[in-house]
């Protein structure tokens, strides 16, 4: 990985403004993304993960505000961009491929014609009616459709197939990164891991890279080559997927990890995780887990852990990581 | 969708037979003897004519004999006489007052949506500004004001004060008097110019929409609706008909200038806030984030994603609202001194003038029908996702 990165995400604060107060929704984030690579961020609900995803696409919510970092890519911070600039990066450079596909269509228009639309904006010279219509049905037949599907409205689609879809769209103008936020959470679970694994073939045959984004740890171990556990706006963990599932080093993905069952490892019993996550409108001095974390010493509740290098590519945010047990919990509490 | 047509068609025959059933009965029932009132007693008859008048049509007979002649005649198109103008035919006094209702409630009824749906689009855009504030409390103020006081404002301040519109009526008779036309006639060929450009510029618009690039296709817009405007002057000034008949359709559009900025200014707030409403709710969409997602821009989004779907409820109301068309309004007619058919509904109603206001609510009723049979169809155009098949 001596390229350089495609994608970076620099010391990244962003807030949200409320009534009440400053809600810190994403806390000091930093990641880069090489090209062809397959991210993941997971974490509960609310922990920021779909806020970063936003922040990149700069569509964040409106009483968001960037407080400090920068999103660089291809080393050009997207944060400092006039919108009409930021525009024309959109889908071109960066495309999404959204939470709950059901409603990612618009309910008048024919699919292939949302699709054409992306490409009318991105595609100079314009491509051609022709043109055009030969992507949109090469799209369909790469995520499995039916090309004459793309004469049909949305409502015509089954969940799946509007899913597949919704890909084909993220695909259609050759973006060098696809954010899959929560990409198969409506889903059932067959129609869930065929998409996925659709996924993760054209990503692989593409080469694009791709940041995955849920609460499904499964669903980014199955797909992923590196793993960022985030927890209450920050990024506690981040290093090879198949590094942190096996010896996850801080303890809130310890302790996710010990609550998730495996089909193919041993026996165990499951850990859950006690406690809920902090309210970010006042977010817990020091270490944001602390509160919930059963190696927490006095140090944790005062002073925020740094990001720490403790392998190639492997980082932790913990005073405390020498002390989770190597391998998952085998007992309820460690 | 022709089976859909027809069945829908043939429902709507039959629920106008019952409705007209039901209003003939209401009137059947209204109290006092109105035969006596109307024919064996009315001095402006001459008593050997009021016995033939009263066999003439049919009051001698059982209700339910008279019920069925009247449904029969009805549906071959005879409305009967009518009471108080006796003998006047219904139906002539329906052709007279309908043209000019038509040309005035249609033409305001275009001009409050309109300008409604474009004021909710921009509000619901902007949301929080200043200007929002300011629009809402300006056309809910409107809205709210009691309407004939208002409309007597206008027409003092700019009809009596700054004489800059006619007061009342909808022609001036002094430049009438020796008119080789009707007004109706007029009335009926301003209708039948400025729908026919109308539906030229919708459908040159709705083509234009076609067009990918932006440049040309704002280009073939505009020229649609300067070509549009070009006809219609080219129809009044040009041909030897349309000019012949100018002075007087200017005369008649003169009139029409206030009575519908009144209606647009007091009415468009209520489409406003729908259009508002429906706007915000669309927004918050899924699809609005992926439009942008996308890289459209503001407007493209506004107006392409969050307003095409919005329109929805709005183009519902908008149809009901075709029927208010045809009944006019007893209010704008009184104090405009345009006698339409509000003003026709209400005397036939209060006078026991029965055939016409049977007659009378029948085209309302039809309207209201007609409107809806419009609504589920233009919906069906509008959102796929109730297209019937068939």
């Amino acid at each position: 990985m001596s390229a350089p990165p495609l994608l970076e995400v620099d010391h990244l604060v962003m807030n949200y403004v409320t009534e009440k107060g400053d809600v810190s929704a994403v806390e000091d984030v930093s990641f880069t993304l090489h090209q062809g690579e397959a991210l993941g961020l997971v974490g509960e609900s609310g922990c920021g993960k779909t806020s970063i995803a936003m922040s990149l696409l700069r569509l964040q919510a409106e009483n968001a505000v960037f407080k400090s970092g920068e999103i660089r890519l291809n080393g050009e911070n997207l944060l400092a961009l006039p919108e009409d600039e930021m525009r024309r990066h959109r889908w071109k450079d960066i495309a999404m491929v959204f939470q709950g596909a059901m409603n990612a269509w618009n309910p008048v228009y024919r699919v292939g014609d949302q699709i054409r639309e992306a490409l009318d904006l991105h595609f100079r010279p314009r491509l051609s009616d022709a043109e055009a219509t030969e992507r949109i049905s090469r799209l369909f037949e790469m995520v499995g459709l039916n090309p004459a599907m793309a004469n049909r409205y949305p409502h015509e689609f089954s969940g799946g197939m509007r899913q597949r879809a919704v890909i084909a769209m993220a695909l259609s103008c050759d973006p060098s990164i696809i954010i899959a936020d929560e990409p198969t959470t409506a889903l059932d679970v067959i129609v869930q891991d065929q998409i996925l694994q659709e996924l993760k073939k054209i990503q692989r045959e593409l080469g694009m890279a791709i940041i995955y984004i849920s609460h499904d740890i499964a669903v980014i171990a199955e797909v992923t080559d590196t793993i960022g556990i985030m927890y209450a706006g920050k990024l506690v963990e981040l290093g090879p997927t198949v590094e942190v599932f096996a010896r996850p080093k801080h303890p809130y993905a310890y302790l996710l990890l010990s609550s998730t069952p495996s089909v193919t490892g041993p026996r165990r019993k499951l850990a859950p995780l006690e406690g809920e996550p902090p309210n970010l409108l006042n977010p817990p001095t020091g270490c944001r887990f602390h509160p919930r974390c059963p190696f927490a010493t006095e140090r944790c509740s005062i002073e925020e852990p740094p990001m720490e290098t403790i392998a190639d590519g492997h980082r932790v945010a913990c005073w405390n990581w020498r002390e989770v047990p190597v391998s998952i919990a085998q007992e309820a509490r460690p | 969708m022709t089976r859909y047509v027809v069945r829908r068609l043939a429902q709507m025959v039959l629920l106008f037979v019952v409705f007209l059933t039901v209003t003939w009965f209401l009137l059947y029932a209204l109290p006092g003897d109105i035969v006596k009132q109307k024919f064996a007693m009315n001095p402006n008859i001459p008593p050997e004519a009021r016995q033939v008048a009263i066999e003439r049509l049919g009051l001698d007979k059982p209700v339910l004999i008279q019920f069925r002649d009247y449904m029969i005649n009805f549906f071959q198109l005879d409305f009967g006489l009518s009471f108080n103008q006796y003998p006047r035919k219904v139906s002539d006094i329906i052709a007279e007052r309908l043209p000019r209702t038509i040309v005035l409630f249609l033409t305001a009824l275009v001009s409050y949506y309109y300008a409604g749906f474009l004021a909710g689009k921009y509000l619901a855009w902007r949301r929080g500004k200043r200007g929002e504030m300011a629009v809402t409390i300006g056309g809910v103020g409107l809205y709210t004001v009691f309407y004939p006081w208002f409309a007597l404002m206008a027409i003092w301040l700019f009809a009596a004060e700054l004489g800059w519109l006619p007061i009342s009526k909808f022609l001036n008779p002094d430049e009438w008097r020796n008119a080789p036309f009707t007004a109706n006639q007029v009335f009926i060929r301003l209708f039948v110019t400025v729908l026919a450009v109308s539906i030229f510029m919708a459908l040159v618009v709705l083509l234009a929409n076609r067009i990918r690039d932006h440049r040309p296709r704002a280009l073939a817009k505009v020229g649609g609706v300067a070509l549009g405007a070009l006809l219609f002057v080219w129809y009044w000034w040009g041909t030897a008909g349309g000019a012949l008949m100018r002075p007087y359709a200017g005369d008649i559009a003169e009139h029409l200038i206030l009575p519908v900025a009144v209606l647009t200014a007091v009415n468009f707030a209520g489409i406003m806030l729908l259009t508002r409403s429906s706007m915000l709710e669309t927004m918050r969409e899924d699809f609005i984030l992926t439009a942008r997602a996308k890289g459209l821009s503001e407007r493209a989004v506004r107006d392409k994603h969050a307003a095409r779907t919005a329109l929805l409820p709005v183009t519902t109301s908008l149809v009901l609202a075709v029927a208010t068309v045809i009944d006019g309004g007893i209010l704008t007619e009184t104090v405009f001194s345009w006698p339409g058919m509000g003003e026709v509904l209400v005397t036939s109603v209060s006078n026991e003038d029965i055939p016409l206001a049977l007659a009378s609510f029948s085209f309302i009723g039809v309207m209201a029908l007609v409107g809806h049979f419009l609504v589920d169809i233009l919906y069906g155009v509008l959102d796929p996702r109730i297209r019937v098949g068939g």
